[in-house]
Order: structure tokens, then sequence, then C-alpha cells
């Protein structure tokens, strides 16, 4: 083999391995040590014994699988309402009238506004002492903070879904807006100048195109919401929490021996998360074709 | 999971072009509902947040304050709240994990974007499954390593456990961007006898730099907002926005939190005003992530 | 449209290195660096005049005082071992007024007196309990992230237990003769003998804050309260335990189910616990269908005031006795609040500051912590001008005309005068009956 050839051959692995190397080293080896932690190996605590106690623990903890399915709940309504109101709006300012291009830029802001940021606005106005309750006062509608519906510190998590949604949908729909752009209206005309009416458009020409754009960026969006911490903490009820809150606040326990229960926690939290994805692949392949 | 990095077919008419005054009815009134409702969904958090954080005392049912007041700002200019200190960091730390991101991400989102290899579907899924598992998993189990490492307390350990969830979301956009972008222009250069560095300097780096740009930009927002893998790793020491800010988002303190948000979502604004154009005009940006 | 791709290129890179450059820079220097601008921009020039003057005076006494300290033997060799130095003080940051007080009473202060640099760190206790306990596993032995500590109860117990408290120190100090340290009530924090391994700061008592626009009188009965929740529904609530007041607010419930606090005095008695938590869950249970959103949630203890604000709720709780007045005068609170305490008594107990067993900066530690306790600083955490705090130091040992300020000085609008604060007061018990009572109230409250 030529001294060439040989470069060649080494040019793509070496592209790859300073970006492989940091997520093998950091992502990879904090998941493996957490692993082990929660397989029971902790030796700074004198634990060095393998076992599979705390899977155990965890899996038949009926307050885990209420917190499961908490936090899978909050991240489908999420995705599923953020991918419904993402498409409608792109669906309109994809094209051009007047002040479309100030919506569009409108539509642009919350994508780089922090979520805490989000969280701290909306806080403010759907608390049943917030700006819309108040507004309901000067109204008529409602006389006390208990007359107005309980959003915030709900068991439903709707504050919650409602500042993932105001991050979410702006998300989605510049990427679905991307892909509208870039196909151009050329299918949409073919398809009129064949006879089909608007509703024919957009299910057999329309929907297909933004399909797999709609589904990757909702895998993005479920992924976020499912591993999220903060916006649950604030915004949840104390009990029952969202699992990665659940993981998090075993792991600062004092009692460093239930360190290894709250490693399963994040391990299985993991595992879900990845068997989500999986399933969800095929099944938008399946919807694809 | 494969990228789907085919190049689009730019030959078609790109814009949705259309005759005024041929829509109907019903198209205008959908039309205003949605310019209005994107208005206020958009505006009405931001605009609450302005409000709170010059009021003094607005309780139950006020719409508006009762006793404005600065001492919500003052507060934040003050060294006690660490604000600035907070602010500081976070600049730091954003520039130093994109600054890594870019270094590292660039010759891999090249190599995604633009080859074809054996293996190929391994590592983008590597590289991607930071985003599907929560960070907060690989923090917590590399936080003991870090401490013995001296890595916990310091700017480069947390920029670090930054660069977790910041290197895919990279790699996604400026895969796509590699993707879009066709070698012709530099294998001309190369034939006409440029250097690489030359080729990479002035003919690969001006095509890709609204992309880059955006992906930048993503990398420093997905830094700037992390909060619980800066508490943990952080050690205390490194105080970043999100942590000032967080201990008066559960308290009563709100005209607090409101200040020192909008100190928090300032430069984010800043950033996403240089942006606009590449984020609406240029699809291959947006359309990265439509592509997993 | 190529020159305007050329300048983004630079601008980019131009601030990628500028930023680089900084951070290596100044890589773990951040905390130094910054505290250091905190103590100079700020004026120096405050209110007490006769701080300066007092501990002079103090330090000049001590010098060449004996002190039994781990790797010390004299106070002169601990305050030339502080100067220059930098401490680090992780304490809970979540009430701005503290903060600031900290900074410009205590910060500004040891700048001046001994050169000493205050890092005031805001992190919770559990968080930073918990930074302890993990630099203690990872074989951190030495220069720790934190110098000095404000602790208290479960969590000083917590390290206290696993060895990892730096001392004993305290008694030793040249203030600690300010110090009651015969009086158990200072001795035992939460019934865990302190021997010298913390030092106070404040004392706490309970006390409950409550709207008089919306509350005719005062439930100072524990059945008066229940019967006024009962016919007020949900006006009520208290906060979720771990949260420090709502765990004291469980254990006056205890408290009055037995009658009073002596069978939790001692160590934890099974038989005790399960002879009155019935009655305790009964209660709490029975009230939770006309609390605040029926009891299907428990408001963190931060949001509550808040809430009582904006007439969610019309009552508070809280171990500070001036914090009512202190959140009228900052506008959180409306001017109607006012606050009482039960008829059979509140707990009371002193909050401390601890040195963790690795830290960088003892030396620095207890000179601040001896600062805390000095009659100068006293008097300016007792003024309700000020801080309007309880000091749990003993004034008889101050001169007269000390004594004489502290005599005069009256309390906030909202506040119950000393003597009745003082009446009621009622001890803490054991560390493990909270431990008990905590688990008790998850289990069968919340998750119930």
């Amino acid at each position: 083999m030529t001294m060439r050839r040989v470069k060649e051959r080494m040019k793509i692995p070496l592209m790859l391995a300073p970006a492989l190397g940091i997520v093998v080293l950091l992502f990879g080896g904090g998941l493996l040590v957490g692993l082990g932690q929660s397989l029971g190996y902790f030796p700074a605590i004198g634990l060095t014994e393998f076992t599979f106690d705390h899977y155990v623990s965890v899996l038949t903890d009926s307050n885990f699988l209420s917190s499961l399915w908490l936090t899978f709940r909050i991240a489908l309504v999420t995705t599923v309402l953020a991918s419904l109101l993402a498409v409608g709006f792109a669906l309109v300012l994809r094209h051009q009238f007047a002040g479309s291009r100030f919506a569009t830029f409108l539509f642009q802001i919350p994508l780089p506004v922090p979520h805490l940021v989000a969280a701290s606005g909306i806080i403010l106005l759907v608390t049943q002492s917030g700006l819309i309750a108040r507004l309901g006062v000067a109204l008529g509608l409602i006389d006390v903070p208990a007359d107005f519906p309980a959003i915030v510190f709900d068991k439903a998590g709707i504050a919650i879904i409602l500042t993932f949604l105001w991050k979410e949908v702006p998300f989605v729909g510049l990427v679905v807006l991307a892909i509208l752009q870039s196909v151009g209206p050329q299918y949409e005309e073919q398809a009129r100048t064949l006879g089909a009416n608007s509703r024919q458009r957009f299910f057999n020409v329309l929907l297909p195109l933004i399909m797999p754009g709609i589904m990757s960026a909702s895998i993005i969006i479920f992924a976020f919401t499912f591993a999220s911490y903060e916006i649950p903490l604030l915004l949840g009820v104390r009990f029952p929490t969202t699992l990665p809150v659940e993981a998090f606040r075993l792991y600062q326990d004092p009692d460093l021996a239930q360190r290894p229960e709250a490693m399963a926690i994040s391990i299985v939290l993991a595992v879900v998360a990845i068997l989500l994805l999986v399933a969800y692949r095929r099944l938008a392949r399946y919807a694809v074709k | 999971m494969t990228l789907d990095t085919k190049p689009p077919d730019k030959s078609a008419p790109q814009d949705y072009e259309e005759v005024r005054g041929t829509e109907s009815r019903a198209t205008l009134w959908v039309r205003w509902i949605v310019l209005a409702s994107i208005a206020v969904f958009v505006l009405l958090p931001i605009i609450t947040l302005f409000v709170w954080s010059f009021a003094f005392r607005w309780n139950f049912p006020n719409l508006l304050p009762t006793e404005w007041g600065a001492r919500a700002w003052i507060y934040a200019a003050d060294d006690s709240s660490r604000v600035f200190e907070g602010l500081w960091n976070s600049l730091k730390i954003g520039g130093l994990v994109t600054l890594m991101a870019i270094i590292v991400g660039l010759p891999a989102s090249r190599a995604l974007g633009q080859h074809d290899f054996r293996g190929k579907g391994v590592v983008e899924w590597l590289l991607l499954m930071p985003i599907i598992v929560p960070a907060l998993v690989a923090t917590m189990g590399i936080h003991q390593i870090f401490i013995r490492l001296g890595l916990t307390g310091t700017v480069f350990g947390v920029a670090l456990v930054h660069l977790i969830p910041a290197i895919p979301y990279f790699v996604l956009v400026m895969a796509s961007v590699f993707a879009n972008y066709g070698t012709a222009l530099e294998e001309t250069a190369r034939t006409l006898g440029a250097n690489r560095f030359y080729v990479f300097w002035y003919v690969t780096l001006p095509a890709i730099s609204s992309g880059l740009l955006v992906a930048s930009m993503f990398t420093f927002l997905i830094s700037w907002g992390q909060y619980v893998t800066t508490l943990l790793i952080g050690g205390g020491s490194i105080v970043t926005l999100p942590l000032v800010l967080f201990p008066f988002l559960s308290g009563a303190s709100h005209a607090n939190a409101a200040a020192i948000s909008l100190v928090f979502v300032a430069p984010a604004v800043i950033v996403l005003i240089f942006t606009s154009r590449q984020l609406s005009r240029d699809s291959s940006v947006m359309g990265g992530f439509g592509k997993i | 449209m190529r020159h305007r791709k050329n300048s983004w290129r630079v601008v980019l890179a131009l601030m990628a290195f500028a930023l680089l450059v900084a951070a290596c820079s100044s890589d773990d220097g951040a905390a130094t660096t910054t505290a250091g601008d905190a103590t100079d921009t700020t004026a120096a020039a405050d209110t007490e005049t006769t701080t300066t003057a007092g501990t002079t005076e103090t330090t000049a006494a001590a010098a060449g005082t004996a002190i039994d300290a781990p790797g010390f033997t004299t106070w002169e060799e601990v305050l030339a071992a502080a100067d220059g130095t930098t401490v680090n003080w992780f304490m809970w940051g979540g009430s701005d007024t503290i903060n600031t007080n900290v900074d410009d009473d205590i910060g500004e202060v040891v700048k001046e007196l001994y050169n000493i640099t205050l890092n005031r760190v805001p992190a919770d206790a559990a968080d930073f309990v918990n930074q302890v306990l993990d630099e203690s596993a990872a074989g951190v032995t030495e220069g720790g992230s934190i110098d000095l500590m404000w602790i208290n109860g479960e969590n000083f117990a917590t390290l206290k237990q696993a060895n990892l408290m730096y001392g004993p120190w305290a008694e030793s100090v040249p203030n600690a003769v300010h110090v009651p340290w015969a009086d158990p009530a200072i001795a035992n924090d939460f019934g865990e003998p302190v021997l010298g391994l913390e030092s106070p700061w404040g004392h706490a008592q309970f006390v409950v804050e409550y709207d008089t626009a919306f509350v005719a009188e005062a439930p100072t009965t524990f059945e008066a309260l229940q019967t006024w929740v009962h016919e007020n529904p949900g006006q009520f609530t208290y906060p979720a335990i771990p949260d420090f007041v709502g765990s004291v607010f469980v254990r006056h419930l205890f408290y009055w189910a037995a009658g009073g606090p002596e069978e939790f005095l001692g160590e934890f008695d099974q038989a005790v616990y399960d002879k009155y938590a019935p009655v305790v869950w009964a209660y709490l249970n029975d009230i939770e269908p006309d609390l605040w959103r029926g009891g299907d949630t428990y408001p963190e203890g931060a949001a509550m005031a808040d809430l009582m604000a904006n007439q969610e709720i019309h009552f508070n709780m809280s171990y500070d006795p001036s914090r009512a007045s202190t959140n009228i005068a900052s506008g959180t609170y409306p001017e109607s609040i006012r606050t009482f305490v039960f008829d059979t008594g509140t707990l009371s107990n002193n909050n401390y500051v601890g040195i963790p067993f690795n830290a960088a900066n003892p030396a620095g530690a207890m000179v601040i912590a001896n600062f805390i306790v000095s009659p100068e600083f006293q008097l300016v955490m007792a003024d309700p001008e000020q801080w309007g705090w309880l000091i749990p130091t003993d004034p008889t040992t101050w001169t007269d005309e000390q004594q004489a300020t502290l005599a005069s000085y009256g309390s906030g609008v909202a506040t119950l005068p000393l003597v009745e604060l003082n009446e009621a007061a009622l001890p803490e018990p054991d560390g493990d009956w909270v431990t008990a009572f905590e688990a008790g109230w998850i289990e069968n409250v919340l998750e119930n």
C-alpha cells in the first residue's frame, strides 16, 4: 500500500477522531461509571460487589412508575402539540404577505431564549395570581385567585407543557419552514394543475415532503423534554415528579448509599429514551412509506 | 440512524410568490389569526418580564404595579447579586464550548456530510447519542472522576460537560451544511494549484460561514442555558447566569427574577439578530435538524 | 457580498480567540478576582461607627492568646495565616437582603480589619454538604473548595458523624467568651453536641405570618387553626418537606400531640414515635382537602411568600421573626401582614458556621467566625434597622454601653417583642427525631 493510500484511508477516521473521542470519553465514560454505580460498584464508600438489587428496587417501586409515566406523558403531549401547531404556522408563514416577514422574525425569537427565562415569563402569566388571572378579575370573570384554573404546580403539568411549547413550536416550525422553502411550490403547483383539491394537495404532496423533517425535529424535542430537569422542578408538583428530578434528588441525598439507586434511575431513563427512539424511527419509516 | 445528506434540487423556484388579491376570505382570516397569535404567544411573556423588572409592589389583583421602582435592576447591578460575574462566566464558558465544538466538530461533520464509509451509521448513532440520552446522566457519572482530576470548580471543567450535549447539535447542523455544499469549487481551486490551507480559508469557509454561524449560535446557546450540569461540576465556585437566576425563580422576588432573566436573555437575542437572516433564508441550516 | 462574509469570519475568529484567552487566563481564579472587585467598588463608609474602634481592641487583646485549633497554637498565628487570603463561605443565597448584608456588613469589614477577602458562594446547604461528602469520597483531603459553611441541624450531624468537620476550634477563639457555651441550647445543635465544631451565628424562632386583612383573629392553637382551615378552604398550606420550615411545622404538631417537648428531647424512641405519629398524620390528612390546591401539592418554601402577597393563601411561616417586617419594607409583603406564635410555644434554634475538614483556608474562616460573635457585629445584627436578627450571644458579657444600645432597639412593625418570643421558645429535638418525622410525613401525608 502506498503512503498516499494509507493517508487517504486515515483521513476519515482522523477527521472523526476528536469529536468521537470526546463523546466516547466524556459521555460514554460518564455512562459507564454511572452504570457501574447503578450495579452497586461504588468503592469510594466501600461497595465493591455487583448486584442488580438497585434495579429491582427501582423498577418495582410504584412511585418510580408514576414518575416514568409523567415524564413520558409530558414529553409526548409536548411533541404532538408542538408538531401540529408548528406545521400550521409554517404552512401560513411560507407565503409572503403583509407582515409575514415580521411574523417570521417574531417566530424566531423564542429560539435563543433560554428555557429558564421562558419559564420565568410564563410563571408570571399563568399562576392563579398571575397576569392572566388578574385580567380575568378586571373583566369580571373571577374574584379570587382560587377561581382561576390551577395551571402551575398541577398534576397535569400544564405550565410545563406550555413552557416547552413556547420554545419548541418555533423550533419545529422553522425546520418545517426550511424544508418547505427548499422544496418550493413546484410539486403543489403540479398537483393543482392535475386537478387535486387543497386537501389532497396537503395530504398527498406536502405531508410526505415535510414528514421526515417533522419526525426528526420531534425526536429532538421529545428527547429534550424527556430529559429536562429545571422546568419540571420549577413548575411541577412536589410529588410525583419527573424522572430526571427524582434521579438528581436522590443523587444529592446526604446518604451516599442512595447513589446506586439514583444511578439506576438514570440508567433506566437513558435506556427508555433510546428504546423510544428506536421504536419511533421504526414507526417513522413505516409512516413515510 | 442516518443523516439524509442528499442535496436538494435547487433548480426549482424557491419562493412562494403570489399575486396579491387572489387569496380567499378564509385565507386572509387565517393569516390574521396566525399573525396575532404569534405576536401574543411570543411577546406576552417577554413584555411581562419587562414590566415586572420595574415593579416594586405589584400584588393581586392589580394589572399594573402599584409601586414602581428600579430596585431589582439596582440589585442586579450590585456585586452582591453576582449578575456580572455570572454573565462573564457564562460568556467565557460559552465561548470556550463553541470554540472546542468548532475545532472537533468541523472535521467530523465534513466527514459525515460528504463521505460515505463503512460504519457511518454507527458513528452517526454515537455522535447523536447525547441528544437522546440526558446529559445529566453522563454528568452524574463523571462527577467523581472530575473531582479527582481537579476539574470541578473550574471554567474548563464546566465547559467540558457543556460540550457533551453541544457537539451533537453542532455536528447535526454542519453535516447538513457540508452536504449541501458541493465540493466542486474546492476541487477547482485545488487543480488551479491552491494549497490546503488556502482552499479552506478562501473557498470552504466563506461558503459554509452562514451555516457555521448558526451552528455556533446553537452550540453557544446550549451552553448558555445549562443549569444543573454547571451546578454539579461548578461546585459553587463557578457561578453562571442560570445559577444566579434559579433561586429567584422559585422564590417570591419576581422583580429580581425578571431583571436577571432579561440580562440573561439579552446576549442571546443579540446573537439572534445577527443570524436571523440565515435562519429564515438558508434552508440547509435549520433543515439540518430535519435530517436525523 | 464577499466582503460581508469575510468580515463575519474575522469577527467570529476574534471573538473566539478573545474568549479563549480570557478563559485560559483566569481558569480557577474566578473566585479571587471577582471577590476582590466586590469589596473595592462599594463604599466602605457604612453606618456603624463603633465597629472599627471596638474590634481593634479585641484583636489587640487577643494577640498572643493561646488557641486550641488543629494546626495553630496562638490567635496571632491564625491572624497572620489569614492575612491577605480569600475565604469561600458557602451559604443559602435565596434572600437578596441577607446576601447584601453579608457582603456589606461582614465582607467589607473583614477586608478592612483583617485583609481577608470574603467570597460568599450562594448554595443550598444540602448541595454543599454533598460537595463535602463528594470531595471526601474522591480523596480530596486538603485544599477543598469550601472554607466556611452556614450550617446547622441535620446537615451538621451528617458531617460531624462522618468526621468531616474541622476542629474543634469554636470554644477557644477570643470572642468565644461572649458565647454562652454552658447553655445546652447552644452546646447542642438539634441534640447533637457541638463540641466546638461550629460557632453560633444567629438565633432563630418559628413564627407564623398572617394577613390581617383576611384573618380576623390569629388562630393561636392547633385546634383553632384546624377550625379556621375547614371554614376557609384553600387559604392555608405549609411548605413541602424537606423544606426546613415545613419540617419544623410538623415538629410542632408532634409537641402538641404529646402535650410538650420533653419526650422528644432524648434519643429517638420508636415507641414514643409510634404513639404520637398517628395523631399527627390524622390531623394533617384531615386538613389536607381544605388546604391550598386541595392538598394536591405543597409549595416550595420560597414560593409561599408570593402566594401570601397575592392573596392565594393567608398564612406563611418562618424561622425569622423579623422577616415579615423586612418583607413589608422591601415591598414583597402587603402592609397588613403580622406574626403570631402558638399558645403552646414555638421551636427555636441557633444557626452556626462551621469549617469542613478539608478547608483550604481554616484560619480565614475562624477569623470571620470570631468576628461574627463580636459584640460590635452582634449589635449590627440585632439592630432592626439593619439586620433585625435575634442573637445567640450573651449581652451580659458586653460593656454597659453596648448593652444599653441593645436595650434601646425596638422591633419591626410586624415583629413580636423579644419578651414574648423568649417566653414561647421551645427546644428542638434530636436530629434522629427530625429524620423520622420527615420520612413519616412523606410516607403518610405526601404520598397518601
